[in-house]
Parts: C-alpha cells; structure tokens; sequence
C-alpha cells in the first residue's frame, strides 16, 4: 500500500514546526531562567563573546589574506631579481659557450659501471675520418684501419659513448695501407667502420678493438663535443 | 727513445721545404711516434719538462693577455696539448686545433683526464670549423715560424672572426734581433740546400705581426719583447 506525499509532507512539515516551536521555547524559557537568577548580562556576555570570536576570525582572515599578498610581493621581486640575472648570464661567457653548442649541452650521462672505456692498447692505426672535431649530425661514421703492435688479429671493434657501445665492421681493404706497411697476416684486410650516436652534449669516446676474441683494449679515446641537431 | 734517437727519427719523418704548405702531411709525419712529435713541437721528449715549459708560456699569456677563469680559449696549432694541458685548469674550457690528426691522437691521450678540453683537426689553413664570436682568447704560440707569411695572416684574420667582441689574442714568433732568433736562423742556415726540411723555422718582424693584426681589424695592438727572446703581438677585437 503506497502513502498520499501529501499527507506525508504535511505530516513531515506539521513536525518540523513543533521542533521549531519546542526550540523557540527552550530559548525563551533559558532567557527566563536568566532573567530570573538575575543574569541578564550573562546571556549578553555569551553573545558578545560569538560576536568577538566572529571577529576575530575575520581579523585571521585578513591577517593571511595579508601574508599571502606579502609572499606574492617577494615572489614578485624574486621574479625581477631572476630576471636581472638570467640577463647577466646570458651576457656571460658559460651562457656563450653554451650557445657556441647551441643549447645548454647537459652534463655528461654517469657511465654505467659495465662499460668503462677499455684499457689503453698500442696500435698502428689511422682514421680517414677524424674523430676531432665538433660533432653536428645525429650520428658519425667513423673509419679507418688498426692493427695492435704486439701482433695478433684484431676480432672486434667499437665506438664506447660514455659507456654506451656501438658494434663496428671489420674486415674492410685497405690495399694502400698494405702496400705502404707490407702484408699484415693476422690482419690482411685492416679496415674498419663505426657508426655512433653523437647526442648533444660533452661525451667521453673511446675507439675499441678486440684483440684475438680476448680483451678489448683501446685505440684512442677523446673527448668531444656534439651540438644539438638543427631543427 | 732517447732524445738522440728522437732526433734522428725526426729527421728521417722530415719532408721537404717544397712541401712546406703540405701542412697535415709534413705534420702528421712528424706525428707518428709520440716522441718525435714532442720533439717537433717542444723541443723535448719528457713530460716534466714539457709541463715546465708549459708554465713559461702560461705565464706569458698572463702577463700579455690575461688569464680568466671563464674564458673559452682557443689555440691554434695546439699539437701533443703542451700549453693547453696546463691551461685547461686555469679557464671554463679549451679547445685545441691543429691541421694534424696525428698531433691531436698524442694530445687526447695527454688530455684524457682533462674533460674541459676538445680537439679539432682543421681541415686546412684557417679556422672554418668554428662559428664567429666564441672565444674569450685566441692564442698561438710557437707555430708561425713554421708557416708561410700569407698563412699566418690568415689565421690572425680568422682569429678576429672567431673571437667575441672585446676578446683578446695573441700570436708570437721569433725576431732575428734577438740572440735565440740569430741562433735559430743559423741553425737552419746550416742545412744543405736541398735538404732544407719543410718544417724549417722562419722568422718574424715586429712590423710584420703589427701589420697582421692591424690589417685584420684588431685594436689595442702591441708588440711585446719577450724574455725568451721571442716576439708577440697581441689585440682586442673591436667592441660591436
């Protein structure tokens, strides 16, 4: 059986009155009791004292309202004082030797443990293309050819980026090398090629070889320059 | 190798004076023994006394065109770093150049605990490879004497181009006035014509190095008397 709203909304508003009438004649009832026991300034007091917290509480509000225009003040002059330095860095040699890359090279990766560069090895080599100079595409091709002067074969060879380790090619003729130096039987076709990322930065580069499938030792090792990539 | 032994084989790596504007062959010959190449460039073949010679010519650029913590030097013919090593803890970063691939593979092996330092191999006479207005300091000392007079101003030209506005350089190159510039120029008298070798030192003027760097465009050009009876001129790049 389902109930009338009507009845129920009345009923419901019937009861909210008696609970408003019931509240309003517990106030006037405590006022009696006030004004009986001769306490008229006592309930007074007790508003004063709503009012004053009321006020206080504005005074607080004001008051951080305050800091915060304080804080926004400093930050606004801090911002002037940043402005005022970015302009004198800018002006300064770092910030020019950061342009000279383009922008701000970042520091140089940690190189992970596993991959320090090599132990120096004693080689005959020769790079047709120079690893000195300043890097400016995204990767470089380097070439050449490399024998160790200790003999044996050289098995591999590879560019090392900070720790990051770029495999090469082995095995390319070098007829004018041979010519110039003799037959070389452990390394009858000399040459080599290596093509590594040259993100912009500072790097640590070193040329690898692997001597007889054992250690690699290295070539050369530098340190280079990469600019960033024009856009 | 002893120093006699170096010395022999430098003149065995010696090519001759008609290819004195070969400049990558003649020194990357010279480069290919790490002694030979310090001799060629130093003098010496011992580290100790590279480094002691180092601080002369250190000292020297102070005096002439002072040292800065934040400047970006240059040098031009740098060859096995013998000025720059020492150089690359007094200043924000150094670059060396030279024309030989050779030289720079013995100077990266003496930098490989100087990470503020790189090292360019310049294709020929001149400074292409870099951009305009990036050095504090440009210097070059101790390679004029092996250059033919138009290449020298070639690269007093080029230095003012790479130089920053109010940046400083400073070239330098022996007289015949002075007692080790009549000794050098004996010695290569002493040579038999057709032995005279590519590398062979030739002199300077000090109206010759002035006239360099005023024709290039510097200011504030002066011609220095130096102890070790060296020449050098050096100047500003005009403000822009």
């Amino acid at each position: 059986m389902s109930e009338d709203p009507n009845a129920r909304a009345a009923a419901l508003q019937a009861e909210l009155d008696a609970v408003k009438r019931r509240e309003a004649e517990f106030r006037a009832k405590m006022v009696h009791e006030f004004l009986d026991r001769g306490e008229r300034n006592t309930y007074l007091h007790s508003l004063r004292e709503e009012r004053a917290a009321l006020v206080k509480r504005g005074q607080e509000a004001s008051a951080d309202l305050e800091v915060l225009t304080r804080k926004l003040e400093a930050a606004g002059r801090k911002a002037e004082a940043l402005q005022s330095e970015l302009a004198a860095i800018k002006g300064s040699v770092a910030w020019r030797l950061a342009r000279f890359f383009g922008s701000a090279p970042p520091p140089a990766p940690a190189r992970p443990a596993e991959h320090p560069p090599a132990a120096g090895g004693v080689f005959t080599y020769y790079f047709h293309t120079s690893p000195f100079r300043l890097y400016r595409d995204a990767t470089f091709t380097l070439r050449g050819w490399a024998w160790p002067e200790g003999g044996g074969s050289v098995t591999g060879v590879r560019a090392n980026l900070d720790g990051r380790l770029f495999s090469g090619r082995l095995g390319l003729e070098e007829p004018e090398v041979i010519a110039r130096y003799g037959p070389q039987p452990a390394n009858p076709k000399p040459g080599f090629e290596i093509t590594f990322e040259t993100p912009p930065g500072r790097h640590l580069l070193s040329i690898e070889a692997q001597v007889a499938n054992a250690e690699w030792q290295t070539i050369m090792g530098t340190s280079i320059w990469c600019e960033p990539l024009d856009p | 190798m002893s120093l006699e032994e170096a010395h022999d084989r430098w003149q065995e790596s010696a090519s001759a004076l008609g290819e004195r504007s070969a400049y990558k062959k003649v020194w990357d010959r010279q480069a290919r023994e790490f002694d030979v190449a310090a001799l060629a460039v130093g003098g010496f073949i011992d580290e100790e006394t590279l480094d002691q010679r180092a601080q002369g010519t250190l000292e020297t650029l102070r005096q002439k065109v002072g040292l800065n913590r934040e400047d970006v030097i240059l040098e031009i013919g740098c060859g096995i770093a013998r000025v720059g090593k020492p150089l690359s803890r007094l200043c924000l970063h150094w670059f060396g150049s030279d024309i030989s691939g050779g030289m720079l593979g013995h100077a990266a092996r003496r930098l490989k605990d100087c990470p503020n330092t790189t090292l360019v191999e310049l294709a020929t006479v001149g400074l292409q490879e870099f951009p305009r207005d990036a050095f504090d300091l440009v210097y070059c000392t101790v390679v004029f004497m092996h250059l033919f007079e138009w290449d020298r101003y070639r690269y007093v030209e080029e230095a003012l181009r790479v130089l920053r506005p109010g940046g400083r350089a400073y070239f330098d190159n022996f007289p015949l006035d002075s007692d080790h510039g009549w000794q050098v120029f004996t010695q290569g008298g002493r040579y038999p014509l057709d032995r005279r070798p590519a590398h062979l030192s030739m002199s300077s003027s000090r109206e010759e190095l002035r006239t360099y760097l005023t024709q290039a465009g510097f200011a504030d050009v002066v011609v220095h008397d130096l102890p070790n009876g060296l020449i050098a001129a050096t100047g500003r790049k005009p403000d822009e």
